[in-house]
């Protein structure tokens, strides 16, 4: 059960990623690959701060955003005027420096050792657990909401008019960059601030939880999902995510000898997927606006 | 100056397999356009080739190192034919491609690992001897990647600077619709240059495999430093990735030789996001 419940609450840290770069890819266009980079500086920064400097924890929450808020910043600033195939590398070296820098600094963060243990923030007994699923099932719910929001609103359709012709949206006289690096720094500090909240989860952390897998489980489940669609990164880490973490790896008998097998064909069939998706039907399992269409609620120019 | 001169000389010796893969690269970001992250696995599994080769069917190292540049060769090509081309013609768009080609490294990396496990593969390297240069020193297997590197660097820059071959090459890089108005017949040339890529990522991971060791991630570990190399030197020429790659090695071999290994990557990363940031807008 317990099992069971931590698989859950990780299900929802990565829909609660995947609807940030919903955000960020499917109405804004920016092509973030830089997911575990902030995903895991939050991760280790609460770690650091709550078990080598014994700070509490949703102190350490703060500061880590704190944190999190000047690094996205100086990487939107570097990074948000390039084109997509150069933002996509930037995005993965400043990911790959993260994880270099998790192993390197000892000092701070034990290396491959790993740092741990980092407790629940509170401790109501055996609802423990239960409880925090809880505040992330409210996480996400929060994200659909503004999400919701935002794709009916003028915001998001200043997004949608950036992410399809920055250039035309500029002679507009929209601030396009602006809004790109004020939307990319509030996203990414937002999936920092989950990875803050999954190092309790998991309780002991590692450098080799910070792999490029983490950034793409995310992206197949976008693109698989519906990139553009409000629903579509529920229903995309459902299937992914929800498919091979929780039901083959808890449920379906696979012998000992092969359970090992099982990440490694799933990251493969991801592969696979993806490339199937991006060629035979680009916009995902569900198309935008196939849950009640925008285009009916778009005022007329 | 031990310093300089202990940089320059590792920093060389050690750059073969960048190198090499840098040049292979090039030639497709120059061709068709878009960055091709499965280019990694080409080297990967040119390494694991090489081992198969060396170590399953007994060849000696360097009779293993050409079955295995031909057998990588013709992967980057299926992966051309099965999968790129396919995707163009469905009109893809370049910064879709890329996350296409994100697509089949996994791909290819985790077929791999189910093929052939996920364990360090050492191959039985061959005698080495150690040479002797100004007091440093470099061992066979260097220099016999260095002279690859060289003979590669050479016949690359000859064969689209020279040749028929790299007129066509170039005019299809530069306009597409102009060359196949007069006549060039652009999935011919494709195949040709997809080979040769993959030829010398192959080699570039047998290198890499005889140097230390090899696993599935090695193509993964090397991609992202060869993809900026061959953005840092400019779209297309094969002069600049080399020159651009002995600069990665010799930062490598000099932070290396000050301070953590760890360090070298951190900070030739964070140079490369500079780099991009400083051309941001301009084309390259």
């Amino acid at each position: 059960m317990s099992y069971l419940i931590f698989s859950l609450s990780l299900l929802l840290v990565y829909v609660a990623l995947t609807q940030l770069l919903h955000v960020q890819f499917g109405m804004l266009g920016i092509p973030n690959f830089g997911i575990v980079g902030f995903w895991g500086l939050g991760m280790y920064g609460v770690g650091v701060f709550n078990v080598q400097y014994s700070v509490p924890f949703l102190l350490s929450l703060i500061l880590t955003g704190v944190l999190i808020t000047l690094v996205a910043f100086v990487l939107g600033r570097l990074t948000l005027r390039l084109n997509g195939q150069d933002m996509v590398c930037a995005t993965l070296a400043f990911s790959a420096i993260t994880s270099l820098l998790v192993i390197s600094e000892k000092w701070l963060t034990n290396g491959v050792v790993g740092l741990g243990t980092i407790k629940y923030p509170f401790d109501f007994g055996k609802a423990t657990e239960f409880s925090y699923m809880m505040l992330l099932v409210l996480v996400v719910a929060g994200f659909q909401y503004v999400i919701q929001q935002l794709h009916r609103s003028d915001l998001g359709r200043l997004m949608f008019a950036i992410r399809d012709n920055e250039e035309l949206a500029s002679s507009l006289g929209k601030n396009a960059y602006g809004t790109k690096l004020q939307l990319f720094v509030v996203t990414s500090v937002l999936m920092g601030l989950l990875g803050g909240l999954s190092a309790p989860l998991n309780q002991f952390l590692t450098p080799n939880m910070l792999v490029p897998g983490v950034t793409f489980t995310v992206w197949i489940a976008l693109i698989l999902g519906g990139k553009e669609n409000r629903l579509g990164a529920m229903l995309g880490v459902v299937v992914t995510f929800g498919l091979f973490d929780i039901l083959i790896e808890t449920y379906l008998p696979v012998p000992a000898e092969h359970a090992m097998l099982v990440p490694n064909f799933k990251l493969f069939l991801y592969g696979a997927v993806l490339i199937g998706v991006l060629l035979y039907r680009p916009q995902g399992m569900l198309a935008q606006g196939a849950s009640g269409s925008d285009a009916r609620r778009v005022r007329p120019l | 100056m031990w310093f300089i001169r202990d940089s320059f000389f590792i920093g060389i010796l050690e750059a073969s397999p960048l190198i090499l893969a840098a040049m292979g690269f090039t030639l497709i970001y120059y061709l068709n356009g878009f960055i091709n992250f499965a280019y990694g696995e080409t080297i990967t599994i040119g390494a694991y080739l090489g081992a198969m080769f060396n170590v399953t069917f007994g060849f000696g190292f360097y009779l293993s190192i050409i079955p295995a540049a031909l057998l990588a060769g013709g992967l980057s090509v299926a992966t051309y034919l099965l999968l790129f081309r396919p995707a163009q013609r469905l009109g893809v768009r370049p910064s879709e491609l890329i996350i296409l080609s994100i697509g089949l490294s996994f791909m290819l990396r985790y077929g791999l690992v189910l093929i052939a496990g996920a364990e360090n593969v050492f191959v039985n390297e061959p005698p080495v001897a150690y040479f002797n240069f100004f007091g440093t020193g470099a061992t066979n297997l260097q220099l016999v990647a260095l002279i690859f590197v060289l003979v590669a660097a050479f016949n690359l820059y000859w064969v689209v600077h020279k040749t028929r071959f790299g007129e066509v090459v170039r005019g299809l890089a530069n306009n597409e619709e102009l060359a196949m108005v007069s006549g060039i017949n652009p999935h011919k040339v494709s195949v040709r240059v997809w080979f040769l890529a993959g030829a010398v990522g192959g080699l570039s991971g047998v290198f890499t495999g005889v140097f230390a060791l090899s696993n599935p991630l090695i193509g993964w570990n090397i991609i992202l430093i060869t993809v900026m190399v061959s953005i840092v030197a400019g779209v297309g020429s094969v002069k600049g990735a080399v020159l651009v790659s002995i600069v990665a090695g010799i930062v490598t071999a000099a932070i290396t030789l000050i301070s953590k290994p760890l360090y070298s990557e951190v900070i030739l990363l964070t140079m490369f996001i500079g780099v991009l940031w400083y051309r941001r807008g301009r084309v390259a």
